[in-house]
């Protein structure tokens, strides 16, 4: 069991205690901090990251400078065919004289939106159902479990293509929630035997005894103690979520009326020109890759921050 | 066994596997290597290799109704009369003369050519007779309702056939005559199994054929499933030799070989490397320019006989109202659509009538918006609304004449309109129509109207539109338009409009229905032009749908091989083109 | 104790086996259209349409298709495509063949390859080797497959014309008299590409899971054990680490069968491989409702027993995990 599970459960310490308790967490978020930071893969991942979230938040300023910069319905007047990269467009421009730029930049700011909060829907899920789970044991136990296999065992993909049918067409939020749903199985899992170890500490005990209902026992004193390590896991779910968004985009299901790197991807598939304009079709396949990499390498330096058993290895 | 044992075994296991899988992998990539060279000179033997967007559906005539389907079973199976490829008339084909046409009598006599069936067996009347029996009998879809018509069939000899009709009919020729005929060898005992079943049609539908027997220039070899399809030259054909349609008919080349593409980027980088002569399909303008740089690559450019349009809901508000329906008419900008969207391949529509079908196509129906500028249309536009008591807070043409930012327009009773749905297909379906929505959209809103586009998966578009008819407005079309111009009554037929008919918009009009039903009677075709021409004035007046483009179909063969591609409305794959090719000497 | 744990994993499966075929049956039903809504040819009247649909038998209602389909179930039938016309079974007999083949080389191959590499990058950690390891591995790991296949493709099928286009044989020598050994090779030839994708793609959650797992036996206290024994660094690393590193790596094959239907029905889509992937999504788009089903249920049926064999596995073989 990872190390940091170790430390004291915030609860058993009275409420004059607690400035000194928020004190503790905040210097061990500095030092984690260092030593996430010293780590060569966290500080790449860092890198990547910092550069993808500066595009997503210029693709905010771009339209403002000319409107036709607008990612979807932004079009060059005296463009007809997609062109080369230039001056006025950096990255040139696809078949209807929009620009490509701004669709990269426009795709960075989805990329976020449905990876962070599909990520952070699916740990809130997966954090819940395994609390509850772990905690209450039996029946509700052996069903919510049944379910995460249920969930866990479809091809995710195939899933979301007969939702896509289902619904008609998808919309952002939709594929966000739906991805959410797919993914929170693997994280309930991790959280329920955290749960059931925690359920034997003598502190839950005591609050038990003490009178505490379950659900207060659940929010109390058990989610503080999983929360890190479903952080942890949130960044690996972002890479999931990113690279799932693409994967349906591409393949015409996802959001029409949404830039995405996938939905360029599709543009640039069906429009003819996969292999007549590399300057189109290389900036989305790579900036993919290469923010779920991101994401990938932030977990994996967090996960070395959470584990000193790991770090150990790694100094010496 | 002790776990520690296993796993030794296990590791053990791995390694050695590991090693023999780097030799394996060694060894096929040089193996590869040598069979690929000697590839290369095996290829004396010439086939015609074709390339499909998707596999076939099924060899049974009755399903496989699919466009990949029809490429290869409209090789085999064969109508009585087929169209000219130039002129576009209807001419005999398996028939030997044009039909004696008996006024009085009702009476269709149609004589039949000397064919032979595939397998070398004669084709006669009694395969007619055959024919028209298993449509009845199982009330095959898309034939049995026109064949309806026909009241008794009966063969006076073994190359006569004498249709019987009900009543007259304008379409007998184009819709009835063209139904591919099947011999009674191939589907008798089929046919009888079938109606036994609980469901026929679906019995016969699900019968596996391995060798179709069929009339046509090529018969089915081999058919290896997810491989390739592998046709060779019919002995029997009867058209060899002759000259049929202005053409000299062979066929000169001895096989065929169908395979698939998961992906159109994969089979036109196939057709520049020359693994295949064709892609049949249609190509998206991206690649245009790399493959005019191609010297062994030709692209044909043809017109289609298709429709693509905006079509309203005139069952309810806003599109209840004519003046609306005309002011969005006005600002639609069909040239932007055809520069921009189709890359200037393919012609703007303003007819239901596709232009390339010159003899039905009325060149004089009421334009809108053409011709003008956007100032002027916009203005044209905004008079046409005003004019029907809609108002704006802040019109789209100042009293200067100026252009501005308009806001949401009123209704003539005051209201707000409410925001309205334009549906189209998604992207990845069809790119132009999804992005012609987004445009309308964007025009609209320069006139105040609370237009949004929204894409939706084509399953639920069809039943959005078609079965429920809940819905504001669509961008939809028919890649396939037949050349008789019957379908104008199936689009606007008061009595269409119900689920799953084709009045989608639920346009009613009863003296549109009243032409509608003469025209189908009228055996003269120049008195029943008239009357085709009139159905698209209409039409265009009250713009129930309008009509905003008609992409050119574009296609692309190599040139090294095979020569002699006959181009007519819809491409060059077609059977002529498959009778007449040639292998380059 | 043991027997009674298979049989009550068994019952289990069966449980969660009809809970997806029941689910899967009313969701296809429910999702709007039907399998000829697609169509678009005014050729076909509002009557033909109706006339199909009866054929097909979806115009009775639905909990009585449902029953029939259950019924057909028992008796050994999935019914027949509504899209080819040809009974189900037949048509995933026919696709299946070409899954497994592509499926099983690429999957032991990435694994191999995979356990090596990690053990190496484990071994080395913190050196130069392991991190250009661990980024390339991340870097197959987070590739998208449509695009870096495509590029594949492009490379090495058409500018370099050292693969065929896709597909999976070259019909011009399957028609004439060609002798076996050429058609094998003609095969294998065309399988290279896509199984060249798909390994790539494997290869870095193997790398990765291999190298974690292996950092962990590291530590574990029989290494120290062995190494206080005075035991070379080699037999340390590959007969005491490696081989219990490994075993989950080997059991993980079976758990990422999920995940790798996924990828590879995108690569079967783009190199034209006529498996039980692309079929899925094509019958699924298409509404063919018989065909998509059992796709999809034998999709479920062998992740599951593949589950219930790692579970089984995991039981037997470390002695620590009681049930």
């Amino acid at each position: 069991m990872p190390g940091w599970t170790r430390g004291l459960p915030i609860d058993d310490i009275d409420d004059k205690d607690k400035d000194v308790l928020k004190n503790h967490y905040i210097e061990r978020f500095v030092k984690g901090w260092r030593i996430f930071i010293r780590n060569p893969v966290g500080k790449t991942g860092v890198g990547i990251l910092a550069v993808f979230m500066a595009m997503a938040l210029a693709s905010f300023f771009l339209p403002l400078f000319d409107s036709m910069y607008d990612p979807m319905t932004g079009i060059d007047p005296a463009i007809t065919i997609s062109t080369p990269p230039s001056l006025t467009h950096w990255l040139g421009t696809d078949n209807v004289g929009r620009d490509i730029f701004a669709q990269l930049l426009e795709g960075a700011k989805v990329a976020f939106i449905v990876g962070l909060s599909s990520a952070f829907f699916s740990i809130v899920l997966g954090t819940i159902i395994g609390m509850v789970s772990g905690y209450a044991g039996g029946w509700v136990d052996a069903c919510l479990m049944r379910m995460a296999d249920i969930i866990m065992v479809m091809p995710s993909l195939v899933i979301l293509l007969i939702l896509a049918s289902l619904f008609g067409q998808f919309n952002i939020w939709l594929i966000v929630f739906i991805i959410a749903i797919m993914r929170w199985p693997a994280v309930s899992r991790v959280i329920r035997s955290q749960t059931l170890s925690l359920k034997q500490r003598p502190f839950i005990e005591a609050s038990r005894v003490a009178g505490a209902s379950s659900l207060r026992i659940i929010f109390r004193h058990i989610m503080p103690n999983v929360l890190p390590l479903a952080f942890l896991y949130m960044t690996f779910r972002v890479t999931a979520a990113i690279l799932v968004e693409a994967a349906l985009s591409f393949l015409g299901f996802g959001d029409p009326s949404q830039v995405s790197w996938g939905m360029m991807l599709q543009w640039v598939w069906k429009s003819g020109h996969m292999f007549q304009a590399p300057y189109w079709l290389i900036p989305p396949g790579v900036s993919i890759s290469l923010l779920t990499l991101a994401f990938y390498m932030l977990g994996r330096a967090m996960d070395e921050v959470l584990d000193p058993r790991l770090r150990k290895e790694g100094q010496s | 066994m002790h776990p520690n044992t296993l796993r030794t075994a296990l590791q053990l296991k791995t390694q050695a596997k590991l090693t023999i899988h780097f030799i394996l992998l060694a060894g096929m990539l040089t193996l590869a290597a040598f069979v690929f060279l000697s590839c290369q000179k095996t290829e004396e033997n010439r086939f015609l290799k074709i390339g499909l967007p998707e596999e076939p559906r099924s060899l049974n005539l009755w399903l496989g109704t699919d466009a990949n389907s029809r490429k290869i079973l409209s090789q085999i199976y064969q109508p009585l009369f087929n169209r000219h490829p130039e002129t576009l008339e209807i001419i005999p084909w398996l028939a030997a003369a044009p039909p004696v046409f008996d006024k009085e009598a009702l009476t269709y006599t149609v004589t039949l050519r000397n064919a032979k069936w595939s397998d070398g067996s004669d084709f006669t009347s009694d395969d007619v007779l055959f024919t028209k029996t298993l449509f009845f009998d199982f009330k095959i879809p898309r034939y049995y309702s026109k064949w309806k018509i026909i009241k008794k069939v009966e063969a006076p000899d073994a190359h006569t056939v004498v249709f019987h009709l009900k009543k007259p009919s304008a379409i007998f020729m184009s819709r009835v005559m063209t139904a591919p005929i099947v011999s009674r060898k191939e589907w008798e005992s089929v046919a009888n199994e079938a109606l036994k079943k609980e469901k026929p049609l679906r019995s016969l539908q699900d019968h596996a054929v391995e060798a179709p027997l069929g009339t046509g220039p090529f018969m089915l070899t081999e058919y290896k499933k997810g491989a390739f399809i592998h046709m060779q030259k019919n002995p029997h054909f009867f058209g060899k030799g002759q000259t049929i349609g202005g053409h000299v008919l062979g066929p000169y080349i001895n096989d065929i070989l169908f395979r698939v593409y998961g992906t159109s980027d994969v089979a036109i980088l196939a057709l520049k490397k020359g693994d295949i002569d064709y892609y049949w399909w249609d190509i998206q303008p991206g690649y245009i320019k790399d493959l005019k740089e191609q010297d062994n690559v030709d692209l044909y450019f043809n017109k289609k006989s298709a429709l693509y349009y905006l079509g309203f809901n005139v069952r309810k508000a806003p599109f209840n109202d004519k003046a609306v329906r005309q002011a969005i008419a006005t600002v639609v900008d069909k040239e932007f659509i055809l520069t921009r969207i189709l890359q200037n391949f393919g012609t703007p529509m303003h007819s239901i009538v596709p232009s390339g079908n010159h003899f039905w196509h009325n060149p004089d129906v009421r334009k809108y918006g053409n011709g003008k500028s956007k100032a002027e249309r916009l203005k044209a536009a905004a008079t046409l609304l005003a004019d029907a008591g809609y108002s704006w807070d802040t019109p789209p043409v100042g009293p200067d004449g100026s252009i501005a930012t308009p806001s949401e327009i009123l209704m003539p009773d005051g209201n707000k309109m409410e925001k309205f749905v334009i549906l189209t297909p998604p992207a990845d379906y069809d790119p132009k129509r999804a992005f012609a929505g987004t445009m309308i959209q964007e025009w609209l809103r320069e006139l105040g109207l609370p237009a949004f586009s929204r894409p939706m998966a084509f399953n639920s578009l069809l039943d959005t539109v078609k079965g429920k008819h809940e819905f504001d407005a669509f961008v939809l079309g028919y890649g396939k338009l037949n050349l008789d111009p019957d379908y104008l009554r199936a689009f606007f037929y008061s009595k269409n409009d119900k689920p799953r008919g084709w009045n989608m918009s639920g346009y009613k009009n009863p003296e549109f229905d009243r032409i509608a039903d003469l025209q189908r009677t009228l055996v003269d075709t120049s008195k029943r032009k008239e009357l085709i021409l009139e159905m698209q004035r209409m039409i265009l007046d009250d713009v129930p749908y309008l009509p905003l483009y008609n992409p050119h179909i574009i296609e692309a063969t190599l040139n090294e091989n095979f020569r002699g591609w006959v181009a007519k409305v819809d491409g060059i794959g077609n059977i002529w083109s498959i009778c007449v090719l040639k292998p380059v000497e | 104790m043991r027997l009674q744990y298979i049989i009550g994993k068994l019952i289990e499966i069966v449980i969660i086996f009809f809970i997806i075929l029941t689910v899967l049956f009313f969701l296809f039903r429910l999702s709007p259209g039907d399998p000829i809504s697609k169509v678009v040819d005014p050729m076909l009247t509002p009557e033909d349409m109706k006339h199909l649909i009866s054929q097909m038998g979806l115009d009775k209602p639905m909990w009585e298709q449902y029953l029939i389909y259950l019924k057909n179930f028992f008796t050994g039938s999935f019914g027949v495509s509504f899209h080819y016309g040809e009974p189900v079974s037949q048509i995933i007999k026919n696709r299946l063949g070409w899954t497994i083949i592509l499926f099983t080389t690429s999957t032991a191959l990435a694994a191999m390859v995979g356990v090596f590499l990690g053990k190496v990058a484990a071994w080395n950690k913190g050196s130069r080797i392991d991190n250009i390891m661990s980024i390339s591995a991340l870097v197959c790991y987070t590739l998208f497959i449509p695009w870096f296949a495509l590029l594949l493709l492009w490379v090495l099928g058409f500018k370099l014309d050292l693969f065929p286009l896709g597909g999976v044989l070259s019909p011009e020598l399957w028609v004439g008299n060609t002798s076996w050994f050429v058609k094998l090779i003609d095969l294998i030839h065309h399988m290279i590409l896509p199984m060249m994708t798909l390994f790539i793609i494997n290869l870095g959650s193997y790398l990765l899971l291999m190298r974690s797992s292996m950092l962990s036996v590291l530590r574990e206290d029989y290494i120290v054990t062995a190494r206080a024994k005075g035991l070379g660094e080699k037999t340390i690393r590959d007969k005491h680490a490696a081989k219990n590193a490994a075993l989950p790596v080997i059991t993980s094959v079976g758990l990422s069968l999920a995940f790798s239907i996924n990828g590879g029905a995108l690569t079967e889509q783009i190199f034209t491989w006529p498996g039980i992937g692309r079929e899925l999504i094509f019958a699924v788009s298409n509404n063919d409702y018989p065909l998509a089903q059992a796709c999809f249920l034998l999709i479920a049926l062998v992740v599951l027993v593949a589950n219930l064999i790692v579970d089984i596995l995991y039981a037997w073989l470390d002695p620590r995990i009681t049930y």
